[in-house]
Formats: structure tokens, C-alpha cells, sequence
């Protein structure tokens, strides 16, 4: 069942990739390309998903603004992941006042709005990548870290650890050879559900004019542009970029939850003879 | 030549002592028995005499030497002295490493070369089996393992801490026989904790009741 | 010693003791997965007499358990069976497969490991006051509890808060609320120590005293041969029975060597352990297997049957020439 919603899901993802790769490759209209002959068109044959009020085409438009949005949100949970990981290893694993020390950083980091914390990250760097990958990041390491921190805590008790440490294995050792594959499912977990955030935490410091700039599309930008459209009667520049958002926050997240089912070691069989 | 502990002081966290003043020794190349009902402390014992966990009061020796520190403190000339076999072959098995692995790990952590083939072949696993992971292998067969993996560390004493309570009277049997015969063969100190006093009865050398080792201060 | 009709289902005394609890040639098969079959049980034929313990034993994975699932009619989805299980009631025989509710009224289960098959949110009480309100029993769970030794207070725990002596016991009172005329009782000491093995080894002898048909499946042997509780004993090797009959007679002069090695692997009989590994019951031949563990056995190596002798009956080879068991 599971393998089904992820091979649905994936196919899902694997249009939404295609689209956003394929589109402005074979296109011939060039989204940059202004044409205000052409602005505030609805949707036609021409311009599948109409044109914006430059008279971009934004079929071809939303194709690079997911492009853009989803390697932003990869390098986002990407990051964050390894962030929590090595902090929840080292949380879990230590315990101690190193322990208490970061939960009580993850929980003064958890205690301010992500989004305000997240503008004043930019705000310090002026728009730039990577003051916007940082931003992300650094406001959602701490689900990942209390995640895998709290699954090292109990691995911890387990006997297979006591049998490698009675045979001589060093701290270093435990963590490398048994606590941190043992989180590699849950980190592979939080990468996948992260998406989303960082697709929507992205979107979001754009369409406020935080993020990136206007003429760099990306599905927040977008959705910035249409808040003029709309009072125009452009639905189009509004209805396609959301619907787009959507779609790939649910496959996201639907191939998260059953990654996590078929990334999980099974049991011992149920099978009692 | 012995495992000795002194004066041992232990119990959970915050909770009364269930150890109070035991001291218990376990000579080298003898099986001796510790029996006593369950909940009462046996597991405490084991876990202090490898070194696992600190005692409140009391000490540990290895071989006349006194032990420093426990777990990843414990001083370099007595790693890996001590082997355990816990009661849950599955629990202490990490469930992501086959069979191979788990064997070899005390060799690869010691830097030592090892044949895990020959390991196993000692403890009556098949070479097809040691591709599998512990979800594939019946708790028998992986409590096997777990001997191997006891054998490849090369101890000076081996605990069996309830070993056998979760197989079979032909499992039991020979997994106990195998442990003797290393035991013999290698010069191992052997420590078997079980409620089954007919099992205690016809392996070890000597049977204590751990309510009896209240108090003593030389070895009982 | 003549031996009668070969392979005759067992059927010890049945002019004293009618039979609770009666299964007839069971064969189950279970396909998995990746193609291969498991060969849970084979032609397993077993009278549970009423007023008595019969004990099924065997090593882990040679396939007991499974007959508990056949009885209560809870095998795992997909597998084959052939063959009847009959369950006697006061109003006539039930076939458990046929679909007719029985469980719990007229056979009941005594799980392994208690504690994990009760609900760790709800106290024993509430537990057992389920049962009995869907049962429609008359029974008060203060009554049950003081029938299989528990203080009426423990029940108003928490099964964590439970030791696993005392949640077995209150599986066992979940089981009487129907007041069953069979008790199947799968591996129900695994995990406790001999103190508490013995005392619910005990009550489930007290079942048997009052009238029940208690089958207990059990790998411990040793327990058995120490507390004598068993009345009759099955012996099962590989999904097949090697040998039947009256525990004490069985357990002094066994006449399968499988038996034979069984006992002599218990340390009070000298712990001789068994050459090599259980067999995987995973595409088992249509044969007994038992000459793999042991070659020089006379009793397996081809096709077998299961000769009834009086109360007893073992397993040989059908062709082997009869030899003087004495």
C-alpha cells in the first residue's frame, strides 16, 4: 500500500520535474521576454496558462519559477537535515549539559516565528541565495534535531550497544557504526517532508519582497506578481502557480509518509510457528 | 586469576539499592552459577562486573586489576575483557547488520583479523545464514550468533545474563555445551545467571543464590 | 506388542474422558511473499480429552504454534488447511472453520506474553469487564480474579503496572469468562521464572480439574517432566507429530528417538544437545525429515506413519519391518 502511494506520489513529483526541466528547453517563447502587447492575456492556445502583466508567457514562466522554488527548498532541507542530524547525534548521544544545552538552544530557536526570524536572516544579507537557503535552514533544523535526538536516546539503552561497547568500541565508534545509520531513515524522512516548508517558507519571504528578486521566478514571486493581476481579473497569474504549489507540497508529502514505511527495517516476522 | 567484585552497592536511579554489599568472584576457566528469581538484582550484578554500569559503593577487579572507569572509560588494558549474552537475542543484534557483521564487529573494533566463517562454523551456523539480517533468523540461531560475536571479542570472562530463558530445552542445551567448551578450551571465566536451577546444576562448578552474597567480603 | 490399524488419529481413553477438543488430519500451508511454501502443519491429528492437560511440545518454530491459530480459527490470511478441528459443547460438536461463533464461550486462548495483548491504556478490570459484557457472562471479575489467584485490587492496575506472572494470570481469567469447555494455552510461561512457570502451570491444572479441555503448547520441556501437570503429551518435530500417549509413560520410555533426544537434552537428564539446527519449515518434502537431524535413526527416512499402540502411538517408517518397542 505504501509502495503505491509512493509510486504515485513520485510519478506525480516526476511530471511537476519534467515540466519545470523540459519546458523552458523546448519552448520557443522565452519567458523573460517582455511583451506588453501581449500583457494580461487569459489562457489560450498560444499561452496555455496566459500571460502575466509583462506579458510573460507563464506557462513557460511557472516551469522556471519551480525550477527555481524546488532547488531552493532542496538546498533548504538538504541542509537543515544535516544541521539536525549532527545536533541530534551529538545531543542524544552525549547527554549531559551538552544535551541540555541544545535542547535549550532548539527550543529558544523553536519559541521565535520562523518567518520574522527568517526576514531579518535576509534582511541582513539583501536577498542574496544564500542568505535565503540560510534562512530556511536555520529556522527548521530543530524538528530534525529533536527527531533524531529522541530516537538516539532510546537506541542508546538498547543492548546491541552495550554488546559494542563491552567489545572496546569507542564513542566515536558507536555513533558512526550503529546510532547514526540507524537515523538515516528518519533523516531521509525529514528531507522529503521539509520540502514543502521550504517550498512555501520561500515562496512566502518572495512574495513579501524578502527573497528573491522579481525578474527571478519562482513560484513566491509569482504568486507576488498576481496580487496586482488579480484586481485586474488576471485568475490565471494566481489560480496556475498556487494549484502548482499544491500539488507538489501534497506529492511531497505524501511520498514522505510512505518513504518512511518502506525505509523502516521490517520486524521479525510475525510468523509463530 | 578471577572477575571479583567487592562490596557492591547498586540499584536504579533515585530507587533504593537493589544490590546491597555484594561481592561475588568468577575464576578463570570455571563456570559458576548465580541464580535468585527474577526483578531482585541479577542483571545489576552482570552489568556492574562488565564494567557497564558504576556501582554506588564497592569495586570490580580483572585478573587483580582494578577497574577505573566504566563504558567508554574503561581503562585500555581491560577492554574488552568481558563478553556479555543477553537475554533478548533480537535486542542485541542491531537489526541493519547481517549476521557477518554482527560476528566480526569486537575483531574490526580491535583491529584484529578474524574468520567468521570458522567463528560460526564453532557455533553451529551455516554459512548461508550469515548473509541474513536478524529478522531473517529464528532467535536461536541468533543467539548462536551473538556467541560468535562473544567469541571473536576474545574475553578473559563471558556473563550469560539469562542467555537461555527464551529458548528451547535442545537450544539451551547446546548453546550451554558450546559455552563450556570454550570456556575449557580458551581459559574462560564463565558467569551463568539463570532461574533454572537444573540447568545451573549441571554445568557450574559452583552455585551461588544471589541473596546469599549479601555481606560476604571474600569471594563465596 | 502388535501394533493396530497404522495411522489412527490419537485417541486415548475415550470411553473415560469425551473428547473437548478434537482435530483431524490438519494440514496447513502458508505461501509467502517470495513464492516458497511454509509447511506449518502436516496430517496433525490430536484428541484433547475434557478433565485433562495435554501438552503439544516441540522446539521453537517446528509449528505448535500455529495450531493454536488453527483452533481459534485465526490463521493468517492466506494460508491453505485441511482437515476438521471439532470443539465439543454441551449442544453438540462446532467445526471451529465453520464460521459458528465459539470463541470465548466454548474454546478460549491463553496468549503468550500477556502483557503485550492487553490494552496498555486501559486497567485489567476494565478489561475483563469487556469480556465479560460481550460474552454475556454472569461471572464478576472479582470471582475470576480470586479463581486464578490475584488479589480483586490488582486488577485496577495498569498492564504496565502488572508483573508478567500476575498479566498472565489475568489472560487466564480472560479466558474463563465463557466458562470454555477448551483452553488452548500457547507458550503461556514463556519469559517467567520457574516460581511463577509453576503457578500458572498450577492453575491451568485447576482448569483441567474443573472440567476443561486445556491443550498447553509450550518449548519448556523441563517444566513439564518437573511439575508432572500434563496428563497426555504430543511430540512435534517439522509440522508432523512423532509420537503421543500418556505423559508419564512417554517421559520414562520414550519410543521415538526424537523423544528420546528431546529428554536427554533437559539437564537433569545429563544435557546431551542435538546435532546441528532445527529444519526451516519453509518447502518442507512430503516426508519426515527427522533422519536429516539424526541419520542413523530407524524411524524416518522415507515415507512414515504414526502407529497406534493402546493409549500411545509413534511414528516410524511404513515399510520398516514391526520391531519390539519394549
Amino acid at each position: 500500500m505504501a509502495r503505491r502511494h509512493l509510486v504515485v506520489a513520485g510519478s506525480v513529483l516526476a511530471v511537476v520535474v519534467l515540466y519545470a526541466v523540459l519546458v523552458p528547453l523546448l519552448a520557443g517563447v522565452d519567458d523573460r521576454v517582455t511583451d506588453f502587447a501581449q500583457a494580461r492575456q487569459a489562457p489560450s492556445a498560444e499561452h496555455l496558462f496566459g500571460t502575466d502583466s509583462a506579458g510573460r508567457d507563464l506557462f513557460v514562466r511557472i516551469a522556471s519559477g519551480i525550477r527555481t522554488s524546488l532547488l531552493v527548498a532542496l538546498l533548504c532541507a538538504l541542509l537543515a537535515t544535516v544541521i539536525g542530524v549532527v545536533v541530534g547525534v551529538a545531543a542524544g548521544f552525549w547527554g549531559g549539559w551538552p544535551d541540555r544545552l541544545v535542547m535549550r538552544t532548539t527550543d529558544a530557536v523553536n519559541a521565535l516565528p520562523h518567518l520574522l526570524l527568517g526576514i531579518v536572516i535576509v534582511a541582513m544579507f539583501r536577498g542574496s541565495l544564500l542568505a535565503i537557503v540560510l534562512s530556511i535552514a536555520l529556522t527548521h533544523w530543530t524538528q530534525v534535531a529533536r527527531i533524531v535526538r529522541s530516537e538516539i536516546l532510546s537506541l542508546r539503552q538498547r543492548p546491541f550497544v552495550d554488546a559494542a561497547v563491552l567489545a572496546g568500541a569507542s564513542r566515536r565508534q558507536v555513533a558512526v557504526r550503529h546510532l547514526v545509520p540507524a537515523t538515516a531513515p528518519q533523516a531521509l524522512i525529514a528531507v522529503v517532508l521539509l520540502l514543502p516548508h521550504a517550498v512555501w517558507h520561500e515562496s512566502t519571504l518572495s512574495f513579501l519582497g524578502f527573497g528573491l528578486p522579481p525578474h527571478e521566478p519562482s513560484l513566491g514571486t509569482l504568486l507576488e506578481e498576481a496580487r496586482s493581476s488579480l484586481l485586474l481579473g488576471g485568475w490565471w497569474t494566481l489560480v496556475f502557480p498556487a494549484a502548482v504549489l499544491v500539488v507538489v507540497t501534497l506529492a511531497v508529502a505524501f511520498a514522505g509518509q510512505a518513504l518512511r514505511k518502506v525505509v523502516t527495517p521490517p520486524q521479525p516476522s510475525e510468523l509463530r510457528l | 586469576m578471577s572477575l571479583d567484585a567487592r562490596g557492591i552497592v547498586a540499584g536504579y536511579r533515585r530507587k533504593p539499592p537493589v544490590l546491597t554489599d555484594v561481592s561475588i568472584s568468577v575464576p578463570a576457566g570455571e563456570i559458576v552459577g548465580l541464580s535468585g528469581p527474577s526483578g531482585t538484582g541479577k542483571t545489576t550484578l552482570a552489568r556492574v562486573l562488565a564494567l557497564l554500569d558504576a556501582p554506588r559503593a564497592g569495586s570490580v577487579s580483572i585478573d587483580d586489576q582494578v577497574a577505573t572507569g566504566t563504558r567508554f572509560a574503561v581503562q585500555r588494558e581491560l577492554r574488552g575483557s568481558v563478553a556479555m549474552l543477553f537475554q533478548s537475542p533480537r535486542a542485541s543484534t542491531d537489526p541493519r547488520l547481517s549476521l557477518s557483521s554482527i560476528i566480526a564487529q569486537p575483531a574490526e573494533v580491535a583491529g584484529r583479523p578474524v574468520d567468521v566463517e570458522g567463528v560460526a562454523a564453532r557455533v553451529g551456523l551455516t554459512p548461508d545464514l550469515l548473509t541474513r539480517r536478524p529478522y531473517q533468523v529464528s532467535d536461536g540461531q541468533l543467539q548462536r550468533a551473538c556467541l560468535a560475536r562473544a567469541l571473536t571479542q576474545e574475553p578473559r570472562y563471558l556473563i550469560c545474563d539469562e542467555a537461555t530463558a527464551m529458548l528451547d530445552a535442545a537450544t539451551t542445551a547446546t548453546l550451554v555445551r558450546l559455552v563450556e567448551a570454550e570456556a575449557a578450551a580458551q581459559g574462560v571465566g564463565v558467569l551463568l545467571i539463570s532461574h533454572d536451577e537444573e540447568l545451573l546444576a549441571a554445568c557450574c562448578s559452583r552455585v551461588s543464590a544471589l541473596a546469599d552474597l549479601r555481606g560476604t567480603h571474600a569471594p563465596a | 506388542m502388535n501394533p493396530s490399524n497404522p495411522s489412527n488419529p490419537s485417541n486415548p481413553s475415550s470411553s473415560l474422558h469425551p473428547a473437548g477438543l478434537r482435530v483431524e488430519n490438519l494440514t496447513v500451508r502458508l505461501p509467502l511473499a517470495n513464492g516458497s511454501v511454509v509447511h506449518a502443519a502436516s496430517e496433525v491429528s490430536l484428541a484433547v480429552p475434557r478433565g485433562a492437560v495435554t501438552a503439544l511440545v516441540g522446539e521453537s518454530g517446528c509449528g505448535k504454534s500455529i495450531l493454536a491459530s488453527a483452533v481459534m480459527d485465526q490463521l493468517p490470511a492466506g494460508a491453505r488447511r485441511s482437515g476438521t478441528i471439532t470443539v465439543t459443547t454441551p449442544q453438540g460438536p462446532i467445526d471451529v472453520f465453520s464460521g459458528a461463533p465459539f470463541r470465548g464461550r466454548h474454546a478460549a486462548l491463553v496468549p503468550q506474553s500477556a502483557a503485550t495483548h492487553l490494552t496498555p491504556v486501559r486497567t485489567a478490570r476494565a478489561q475483563l469487564d469487556e469480556t465479560i459484557t460481550s460474552l454475556g457472562s454472569t461471572r464478576t471479575s472479582d470471582e475470576l480474579a480470586v479463581r486464578v489467584g490475584l488479589v480483586p485490587a490488582a486488577l485496577d492496575c495498569y498492564p504496565h503496572e502488572l508483573s508478567g506472572g500476575m498479566a498472565q494470570r489475568v489472560a487466564v481469567a480472560g479466558a474463563l469468562v465463557g466458562d470454555p469447555s477448551v483452553i488452548v494455552a500457547d507458550e503461556p510461561t514463556a519469559s517467567l521464572d520457574r516460581a511463577l512457570t509453576d503457578r500458572i502451570l498450577a492453575l491451568l491444572r485447576e482448569c483441567a480439574d474443573d472440567g476443561a479441555a486445556v491443550l498447553l503448547i509450550t518449548h519448556d520441556l523441563a517444566s513439564l517432566v518437573r511439575t508432572g501437570v500434563a496428563d497426555h503429551v504430543a511430540v512435534m518435530y517439522a509440522s508432523r507429530l512423532m509420537e503421543t500417549g500418556p505423559a508419564v509413560e512417554v517421559f520414562d520410555d520414550p519410543w521415538h528417538d526424537y523423544t528420546r533426544d528431546l529428554l536427554g537434552a533437559l539437564p537433569a537428564r545429563g544435557m546431551h544437545p542435538l546435532p546441528g539446527l532445527p529444519p526451516q519449515l519453509t518447502d518442507l518434502p512430503d516426508d519426515c525429515v527427522y533422519h536429516l537431524r539424526r541419520p542413523e535413526t530407524r524411524q524416518s527416512g522415507g515415507p512414515t506413519v504414526l502407529v497406534q499402540v493402546g493409549e500411545r502411538s509413534y511414528r516410524t517408517l511404513r515399510d520398516a519391518p514391526r520391531e519390539e518397542v519394549a
